[in-house]
């Protein structure tokens, strides 16, 4: 009798033996799979639970900042003060939508690390500070909240930034939201409503939206021709009504739908400063394929320009795609066809011009402070390979500056400010031009670059053009800027 | 090991209950309150009651029994506590009447023994089968015993005193009727069962009127599937008997025609109820059936998974996120707050009562007694290694309790009970 109950208590024990094998290989083999799975509530709780630091603006104003939560006893949530005006200059720090800007790209920093594991008492006892710490933006209230309120009813984007440090004073995108709702664990129908809002609020058209930049690319194809000696600015151009594409029937008309400068010849100061399209794509077939497009990568084209944000590369077709296709050439150096640029790369180029001939590494973050208020680290500015000459820079200033004094920028101009730009009106296939001012103001001490694109014409629809809608807009941030 | 040893362990017990709590409290970031106190008094009260009847009425009985299952109870209790207060203050109730009735069936047997329940055996098989129908009884009618649906399996009975309303698995206790049944039947039949008379081709089968039981079992534990749609404790049942019939004649070819027959239960229950086929998938890969019927074992296994070594701590991870961490799921909740070495100390916890309940059987001398200990801790073993088994993934799940540990009260009476009769039998060796 015995022996058959031995055998079932053999076969439970087996089992039970089993059992400690399976959870031994659960708890310590697949653990930190299972723990660190996206799916696991611990991962979102955990996090709602850790104080996150504060984020402050230049001047120390209240960005963001954590509170105990009240859904959850013992956790923290996350509250912007200042709602849509800086959500995407700050970005947002969502139970159920993740991190989102800063949050995320400096999440680990304002992260606690109070934890209760012991590896991180450990670290306590030998003195590693683990409160959380707080960034010091280099986002300028004041100006952001006038950027801000510049972009209202309009759907685009504006990015302002010292062109000798890179650091970005003013980042918006809009449509814009108030992240209040995305929070906390009750957040999923606002977050699903943002998503599927055909405006696209969640879209950071700063950096992940791509402009055929219009004229404001004359820019780069005047500074091509200037770098590689085809031109001058008084280097005289033929001034038709239309220019005849090579190699094509389409033909390229100015604005205006007349000539230049009254026909004959015009000189490329001129031509410059009144935006003309004929000598433009003239120019662009002039300086050739391979040196605008090596004119276009110096200044940034090709690549996201280096930021803490995931940016969408600007882009301009490679010199094999103008071989035996001038008319595609001639197109692309007045900005449009395949040409597409972000707010912040057309940024750059300004920025670049402003700083002769140097573009600076964009910054949104000045400084890490700990729990105490002193500073871990701060930004250093990092400059990027070199787009132009400092002479080249030198000409392209006093070109930009005409544009603001005598030409279609004059709306971007304010009394004590020295301001230069390029305004842009870009065609679209489907709609309204997007309306563009990319430059810089100096007011002897400081520097200001300015980026400007208000997409389908904003309020002006198809009468807008860039001098009229995205000029007045970098006034009156250069405005605000001035009387700091 | 003697009485007073039995007496400190207890004492141990409901000191690391009281400290449990304390820890709960603590981490709730409260100040510890009166549950402290209260889970300390329940303790003794249960288990000190439990150790002075069995001093009483069952003397020379193991005392191996009560430290181990009170351990395991303050366990799934701290976790339960930890989980739901509301719940734990039911279980402290459930832990005294358990108690209580335990060491009532102690009194009652502590004249005639075992012995009374051998010979009433058809009284127990009538009363096990009624009580196992119970669950089918309308759920409404004005008579105040009425069926119960609870998450889609007819599993329950409610009983209707008017100002309150107990709910209660009557299957738990219509197991203990018929493990005894069968122990008192085989006991008596074991010499006909074992012989194999008759032959088809190779095989010797026994007399084809002596496989009742085991058709009668099949059928008894079939008809729990059917009408309940309650596979785990169909599947608990009728292993339960199968292995009885084993242990009684020796025979592997018990085994082998059981498992003949509950794979054909198997094949039909997956061919009538879409249920099974989807517990077997979730089984197989939880986390392609996330969104559904995987859900709850991925929880599981993220709880366990994010327990590590050491665990959370009691009342510091978030094992309320795993659907019935209460019941089905205490021991994943277990792993996560106290980690591994949780979770190998429970399953240890239940090595040691099987070994001890085994030993029982093994050192009886009467064939009864010795089946009916056999059985009865064959069906606790057994239950721990489904229900954990199911959560770690080495079973399909299967919806059944961790015996002491899960919240529920027939659960905990069934094994309070369990533990009396075992008791009970170890005493009676040694008279």
């Amino acid at each position: 009798m015995n022996g058959p109950i031995r055998r079932l208590a053999l076969a439970i024990f087996v089992g039970l033996a089993l059992l400690l094998a399976n959870v031994t290989y659960i708890q310590l083999a697949r653990g930190p799979e299972y723990r660190d799975d996206p799916r696991n509530p611990r991962v979102l709780l955990a996090r709602s639970s850790k104080e996150r630091g504060t984020i402050v603006d230049r001047s120390g104003k209240i960005l963001a900042r954590s509170v105990q939560d009240p859904l959850a006893q013992g956790g923290f949530i996350r509250r912007y003060p200042q709602g849509a005006d800086t959500v995407h200059a700050v970005g947002y720090s969502s139970l159920l939508f993740g991190d989102r800007g800063l949050e995320r790209a400096y999440a680990s920093e304002l992260r606690s690390k109070e934890d209760v594991t012991i590896s991180d008492m450990v670290a306590a006892l030998l003195g590693r500070d683990l409160r959380p710490q707080s960034l010091v933006s280099t986002i300028d209230l004041d100006i952001q909240r006038i950027a801000t309120e510049q972009m209202d009813g309009v759907e685009g984007a504006i990015v302002a930034l010292d062109p000798a440090t890179g650091e970005i004073v003013a980042y918006v995108s809009h449509p814009d939201f108030d992240p209040a709702p995305l929070l906390d664990a009750t957040s999923a129908p606002a977050g699903d409503a943002l998503e599927a809002d055909p405006d696209q609020p969640l879209l950071d058209r700063v950096v992940a939206e791509t402009y055929p930049p219009g004229s404001t690319f004359k820019i780069v194809t005047l500074a091509a021709a200037l770098e590689n000696g085809v031109a001058s600015p008084e280097t005289p151009f033929d001034d038709p009504v239309e220019f005849d594409l090579p190699g094509s029937t389409a033909t390229i008309r100015n604005f205006d739908r007349s000539t230049c400068a009254g026909g004959g010849e015009v000189e490329l100061a001129v031509a410059f400063t009144r935006s003309c399209n004929t000598v433009f794509a003239d120019l662009g077939i002039q300086v050739g394929a391979d040196r605008m497009v090596q004119q276009a990568e110096l200044f940034g084209f090709g690549d996201p320009v280096p930021f803490i944000y995931d940016v969408v590369a600007s882009t301009i077709p490679s010199a094999d795609n103008f071989t035996n296709n001038e008319a595609a050439l001639g197109q692309s150096a007045i900005g449009q066809r395949d040409v597409r640029a972000t707010p912040l790369q057309m940024a750059q180029v300004a920025a670049a011009i402003a700083n002769g001939g140097v573009p600076m590494q964009p910054q949104l973050v000045r400084e890490i402070v700990d729990a105490d208020g002193a500073t871990i680290s701060t930004t250093e500015p990092v400059p990027g390979p070199r787009a132009v000459s400092e002479d080249t820079a030198a000409v392209l200033t006093e070109l930009m500056i005409d544009v603001v004094e005598n030409g279609t920028g004059r709306n971007a101009s304010v009394a004590g400010l020295t301001v230069a730009g390029k305004t842009g009106t870009a065609e679209t296939e489907t709609g309204p031009p997007h309306a563009w001012f990319v430059g810089f103001a100096n007011d002897g001490a400081r520097i200001l670059a300015i980026a400007v694109v208000v997409a389908d014409g904003g309020s002006l629809g198809d009468e807008a053009t860039g001098g009229s809608v995205a000029a007045p807009i970098a006034r009156a941030v250069f405005e605000g800027w001035s009387q700091q | 090991m003697n009485r007073t040893a039995e007496a400190v362990l207890l004492a141990g017990a409901a000191a690391i209950a009281g400290l449990g709590v304390t820890l709960v409290n603590l981490a709730r970031g409260g100040g510890v309150d009166a549950d402290v106190g209260l889970t300390i008094v329940v303790f003794v009260l249960a288990f000190g009651g439990l150790h002075m009847a069995m001093r009483a009425w069952a003397p020379r009985s193991s005392p191996y029994l009560l430290p181990i299952a009170s351990l395991l109870a303050v366990i799934g209790f701290v976790e339960v506590y930890r989980l739901d207060d509301r719940l734990a203050d039911l279980q402290r109730w459930w832990i005294l009447i358990g108690a209580f009735l335990a060491a009532t069936l102690v009194f009652s047997l502590r004249n005639a023994g075992t012995e009374v329940l051998r010979r009433y055996r058809y009284l127990l098989l009538i009363t096990s089968l009624a009580v196992l129908l119970l669950p089918l009884l309308p759920l409404n009618w004005s008579f105040p015993l009425r069926g119960r649906l609870v998450n889609g399996s007819r599993l329950w009975v409610a009983l209707d005193l008017g100002f309150l309303e107990i709910q209660f698995q009557p299957g738990e206790l219509a197991k203990i009727l018929l493990v005894a049944f069968l122990a008192s039947f085989l006991a008596e039949r074991q010499q006909a069962l074992s012989l194999m008379t008759r032959k088809i081709g190779r095989f010797s089968v026994p007399e084809p009127r002596q496989t009742v039981p085991i058709l009668l079992a099949w059928i008894a534990s079939f008809a729990v599937l059917v009408y309940q749609r309650d596979l785990g404790a169909s599947l608990l049942l009728f292993a339960s008997l199968v292995a009885m019939v084993y242990a009684a004649t020796g025979r592997a070819s018990y085994l082998m025609a059981g498992g003949g027959l509950f794979a054909i239960g198997g094949l039909v229950a997956a061919r009538l109820f879409s249920h099974v086929e989807s517990r077997v998938q979730a089984w197989l890969t939880p986390f392609d059936y996330y969104d559904t019927t995987g859900y709850q074992i991925a929880q599981g296994l993220f709880a366990m998974g994010s327990g590590s070594l050491s665990g959370s701590g009691l009342g510091l991870g978030r094992p309320d996120v795993i659907p019935f961490a209460s019941t089905d799921f205490v021991f994943a909740a277990v792993g996560e707050e106290l980690g591994l070495a949780g979770s190998v100390i429970v399953i240890s916890l239940f090595a040691l009562l099987v070994a001890v309940g085994f030993g029982i059987a093994l050192r009886s001398r009467d064939l009864f007694r010795k089946l009916l200990a056999a059985g009865l801790i064959f069906a606790v073993g057994l239950q721990a290694l489904l229900i954990i088994g199911g959560v770690v993934r080495l079973f399909p799940l299967t919806g059944i309790t961790l015996p002491f540990m899960s919240y529920g009260g027939s659960s905990l009476l069934a094994n309070f009970l369990i533990i009396a009769l075992l008791a009970r039998v170890s005493h009676e060796e040694r008279v």
